[in-house]
Parts: structure tokens; C-alpha cells; sequence
């Protein structure tokens, strides 16, 4: 994979921050370079934590590039062919809430070279030890709710919106990286966010993922529920399944649920996955899958 | 449901810049039109419009404030 690019010892630093950009934006500052002068190694992407806990910080190193912006580049890893020139934008979570600003411009001096995190400069250093540092902030999970509440208000929805960690598989525990509640909702307008079979709510959790993962560059997955809509039907799932089980064990014969987005299913088979008499398994394409019960043989 | 659509598309695309959203109203279809930079469209679209069908689906929370129903088209 790629080397690390010493450029000589002198022109190149570390530098760390809450998430990539700013990890990027400080050592930029620090060397006095503008992005396109620089060599950017990540020496660690960062991890968010969850709920604050075990929040590692994003790092970078950094060295002035000998040519011109437009010069080849020397990283091996580079294949992606998008222009060196390309237009700067701004890529930040507008922590505002005025989501027409089209970049969120802050007062801060480097923001203009360092919003632009472009792979095409970003030598992903593979195999650099990843080693934690001081805790901070779970930024991701913090942008997150950000994004949730705007996305909210821009629909016309009041609500509180806050995060905590997942429990059960409803939650998408062992999946997501934090469940945040959206809560005090009026009861007509919880239908409507939620919508048929949970699909508005599964649209917004989409939305939100793309946007934060967008933003921050990073992985994580965030659940959504509104006002305990998921915990309900994971319980309401679970006694449909045991029902539905014990209607197979005494009969002999498979039965199938209605069709299920993903994450019901999921709690469909885990709800089974100990019974000694049944086995789930999905069939069906697309909207139209759904769980099966047959008898084990 | 203007800025909704603005506000997502400018958080997807690589040229925010270029994201503008036409709103007008025929009887209880709100129409809106997104247009996005040529090489922005398929992060809004989406692997088989899936993003699209996203926002579509968003739509329907405001659109049924204002009695309405949204149609969103891109480009």
C-alpha cells in the first residue's frame, strides 16, 4: 500500500482535531500551506464514541508538496482521476439552521482550503497504527442530531430530538451507533412521520445517514425512532413470531409473514433464532420479502 | 417543502452551489424542481432512485400540512 510520504523531516507535522476536516484545517494552519500545496496522510479517521464514550480523536500528517498544485500526484494510491481544480465547496454541517447558506462560511481564517476533503488528496495511510488519544466530544452523534433536528423543522415537524445509546435488536444494537428519539410529537403527527409499515421513518433515518455520513466523512449509522414507534414493534413482532412458531410446531407446516422491511425482519429471525422446532429464513424480492417459518427437519 | 429539498441536495452534491429548487403550486400538487450540477445528479437520484424516493417520501409530511400532495422532479 501506500509509504508514508517523509518529505523530509521539516515540512511535515501532526495534527489532530474532532474529525478529519478540522484535523486537516489545523495542520494547514500550522504549516501555513494551502490544501493543494499539502500532502495529507490520515494517520487515523477518528472514531465518534458513543455518546461521548470512546471518542478517539481524527489525525493527520501533513507536508508542503514541492510542485505545483496541478503536478502529478505522487501518492501510489491515487486511481480516482477527478481534477486537481476542482470548484472548492463547502461540505460542513451547517450548524445554523439557516439551510439556504449554501457554505456554511465561518469566521475562522482556513476554513476556505480546508473544506475541501478530497480523496484525490487524502493518501489513506493503510496499516499506520491507529492508537487512541485523550477522549472528546462524539461529534459525529452530536452533527447527527443536528442534521435530524433540521431536517425536522424543515418539515414542518416540531419535535425534541436526543441520543442515546441502543439495547435491544429493535434498537439495531451491535449496528448503530447511536439511537436518537425523536419525542414530543403530536399524536396525528406521529402517524405521519412515521408512515405506512414505518417508511417515512425509514426514509428520514436513510436521509440523515447520507447526510452525516456526507459530512463527516465517516461510517456510522444512526437509528431513528419516534416516540418508542420501534420498541413497540419489535415487541409487537416478537409475539407475532412466537405465535405464528408455535402454529408451524403444531401443524408441521411452514408458514410466511407479510412482507417486512430489513430491520423487522431481523427482529423476526433473532426473536426465533433459539427455537429448537423452527427456522426463519427470508424469501421474496425487494418490498416483497418476507420471513418464512418452516418446521426444522 | 422548497428548502427541505434544497437543504438535502446541498449536503449530498459536491457543488452546493449549483443546487437551485423551483416551487410552484397547480391545485393540490405542489411541484418542485431540483436542479443540480450534471455530475451532482446522481447523488441526489440515487442507485435506482433510491434517494430520490427518499425525499419523495419526506415530502409527504409537509405536503400534508398544506392539504397537498409533492411531486419532485429532478433536472
Amino acid at each position: 500500500m501506500a509509504e508514508t510520504p517523509d518529505q523530509g523531516g521539516q515540512g511535515t507535522i501532526e495534527a489532530s482535531g474532532r474529525n478529519l476536516e478540522e484535523a486537516i484545517r489545523r495542520g494547514l494552519v500550522e504549516l501555513g500551506v494551502a490544501r493543494e500545496q499539502a500532502e495529507i496522510e490520515v494517520l487515523s479517521e477518528g472514531r465518534p464514541g458513543i455518546l461521548g464514550v470512546g471518542a478517539q480523536p481524527a489525525r493527520v500528517r501533513l507536508s508542503a508538496r514541492p510542485q505545483p498544485a496541478a503536478a502529478q500526484r505522487p501518492t501510489a494510491a491515487d486511481s480516482t482521476p477527478e481534477p486537481v481544480a476542482a470548484p472548492a465547496r463547502a461540505r460542513r454541517a451547517p450548524r445554523t439552521t439557516a439551510p439556504s447558506a449554501p457554505s456554511a462560511a465561518e469566521a475562522e481564517p482556513a476554513e476556505a482550503p480546508a473544506d475541501r476533503l478530497d480523496d484525490a488528496f487524502v493518501n489513506q495511510g493503510a496499516g499506520t497504527p491507529r492508537q487512541a488519544l485523550a477522549l472528546d466530544a462524539d461529534l459525529v452523534t452530536e452533527s447527527a442530531v443536528d442534521v435530524l433536528e433540521t431536517l425536522l423543522s424543515l418539515m414542518d415537524v416540531d419535535a425534541d430530538v436526543a441520543a442515546r445509546e441502543p439495547v435491544t435488536p429493535g434498537d439495531g444494537a451491535g449496528m448503530v451507533a447511536a439511537v436518537l428519539d425523536v419525542t414530543g410529537v403530536d399524536d396525528e403527527e406521529q402517524g405521519l412521520i412515521i408512515g405506512r409499515r414505518g417508511e417515512t421513518l425509514s426514509a428520514l433515518q436513510y436521509v440523515l445517514n447520507l447526510i452525516v455520513n456526507h459530512q463527516t466523512r465517516s461510517h456510522s449509522l444512526f437509528g431513528v425512532d419516534v416516540e418508542g414507534y420501534r420498541r413497540r414493534r419489535e415487541t409487537a413482532l416478537g409475539d407475532l413470531a412466537r405465535r405464528v412458531a408455535e402454529r408451524v410446531r403444531q401443524n408441521g407446516q411452514a408458514m410466511t409473514l407479510e412482507p417486512m422491511p430489513p430491520a423487522e425482519r431481523r427482529i423476526v429471525h433473532l426473536a426465533l433464532s433459539e427455537d429448537p422446532d423452527v427456522e426463519t429464513i427470508s424469501i421474496g424480492e425487494g418490498e416483497a420479502r418476507k420471513v418464512a417459518i418452516t418446521p426444522k427437519r | 417543502m422548497k428548502e427541505l429539498v434544497e437543504y438535502i441536495a446541498r449536503q449530498l452534491v459536491d457543488d452546493p452551489a449549483a443546487v437551485s429548487v423551483d416551487e410552484w403550486r397547480q391545485g393540490d400538487r405542489v411541484v418542485l424542481r431540483l436542479h443540480v450540477a450534471e455530475g451532482d445528479m446522481g447523488r441526489v437520484i440515487g442507485k435506482q432512485g433510491r434517494i430520490a424516493q427518499a425525499v419523495r417520501t419526506l415530502l409527504r409530511v409537509p405536503a400534508a400540512h398544506d392539504h397537498a400532495y409533492a411531486v419532485l422532479e429532478i433536472g
